[in-house]
């Protein structure tokens, strides 16, 4: 079960699947775009976070799971670990990665100074096909912890690339 | 050397979703409703049973005459529970193991429903020579 797939395999795939979605299945629906692609990241990390328990005990509470999605979870996809969580205690937490491995080929528009309205639109735009690529990896944060029994909401914020933090809302 | 086995795969919302006699004996008609009794009673010392520790080879939990209910959880909860005659605790927790490994590999198909019965006779002849080795 140890087959390997090259990483700018995965990249591209992701990425024409956000387009292609975007664009040619939902075209002008991108509520129903993003929901589908985030079924698609529900169902992958269902399944893989059942592949990656597989060798270590089970789970004692909410934050072991949370930390193995940090560490072990997050190693496996991505080859490096979540770089900072943060928690209120009180079921919400932060997941920061400092240089998230899927957006790092996106380009970091510097906002202009005085930019005319016509570069503003394309900069909101670039912004909403930011966030499209954002779903698939919260659907996996999602079909992960709902796998280990935590039913939530998972978001993310992109406000400075390459960064990206996903917020996890677990449901009372 | 005859055994009766029965191993049931139930889900995490308590349904179960694969149910083989595995043993060597003969089948008996009314053995089998018996054993699916059991195995299903022993569900509520598993739910119990599940949350004090954090292993997932729970052994034997349960006995009813001289049958012996033992039970391997994994961490999406889903239940593997093996109603047998033996004592062969060792076999019992590499048969676990390696249905663990097949179970991942039917979830790891796309076009199968999680918490659907599982219908593969790939699974089932796999599952059966698995436990005429460890059993």
């Amino acid at each position: 079960m140890g087959r390997e797939v090259s990483e700018s395999c995965i990249d591209s795939l992701l990425t024409v699947m956000v387009s292609t979605y975007c664009n040619r299945f939902y075209a002008n629906k991108p509520e129903l775009a993003a929901r589908r692609i985030e079924a698609i990241g529900y169902q992958v990390g269902h399944q893989l976070s059942e592949r990656y328990t597989m060798e270590r005990p089970r789970f004692s509470d909410h934050l072991e799971a949370i930390k193995f999605i940090c560490k072990d979870f997050w190693f496996e996809l991505f080859k490096k670990q979540i770089d900072n969580l943060k928690t209120n205690h009180r079921g919400t937490f932060v997941l920061q990665d400092n240089r998230f491995c899927w957006l790092t080929r996106m380009s970091i528009d510097q906002s202009p100074e005085n930019g005319t309205s016509e570069e503003l639109s394309i900069m909101a735009d670039n912004k909403a096909m930011q966030s499209m690529h954002l779903y698939f990896p919260c659907g996996i944060i999602r079909g992960a912890l709902s796998n280990l029994g935590i039913p939530c909401a998972v978001s993310a914020d992109i406000s400075n690339l390459p960064a990206c933090s996903f917020v996890i809302r677990i449901k009372a | 050397m005859t055994s009766t086995a029965c191993f049931i795969i139930v889900s995490r919302n308590d349904i179960p979703i694969y149910e083989a006699e595995v043993g060597s004996a003969a089948k008996r008609e009314d053995a089998a409703q018996l054993h699916q009794f059991v195995l299903h009673a022993a569900l509520d010392i598993v739910q119990d049973l599940a949350w004090t520790t954090s292993a997932m080879f729970l052994k034997a939990i349960d006995r009813f005459n001289d049958l012996v209910v033992s039970v391997y959880v994994t961490a999406g909860h889903t239940r593997f529970m093996l109603l047998h005659d033996s004592r062969n605790e060792d076999g019992i927790k590499s048969f676990f193991q390696e249905v663990h490994e097949l179970y991942i590999k039917i979830l790891l198909n796309p076009l199968y429903l999680p918490g659907s019965r599982i219908t593969s006779s790939h699974f089932d002849t796999k599952v059966r020579a698995l436990a005429r080795k460890y059993l």
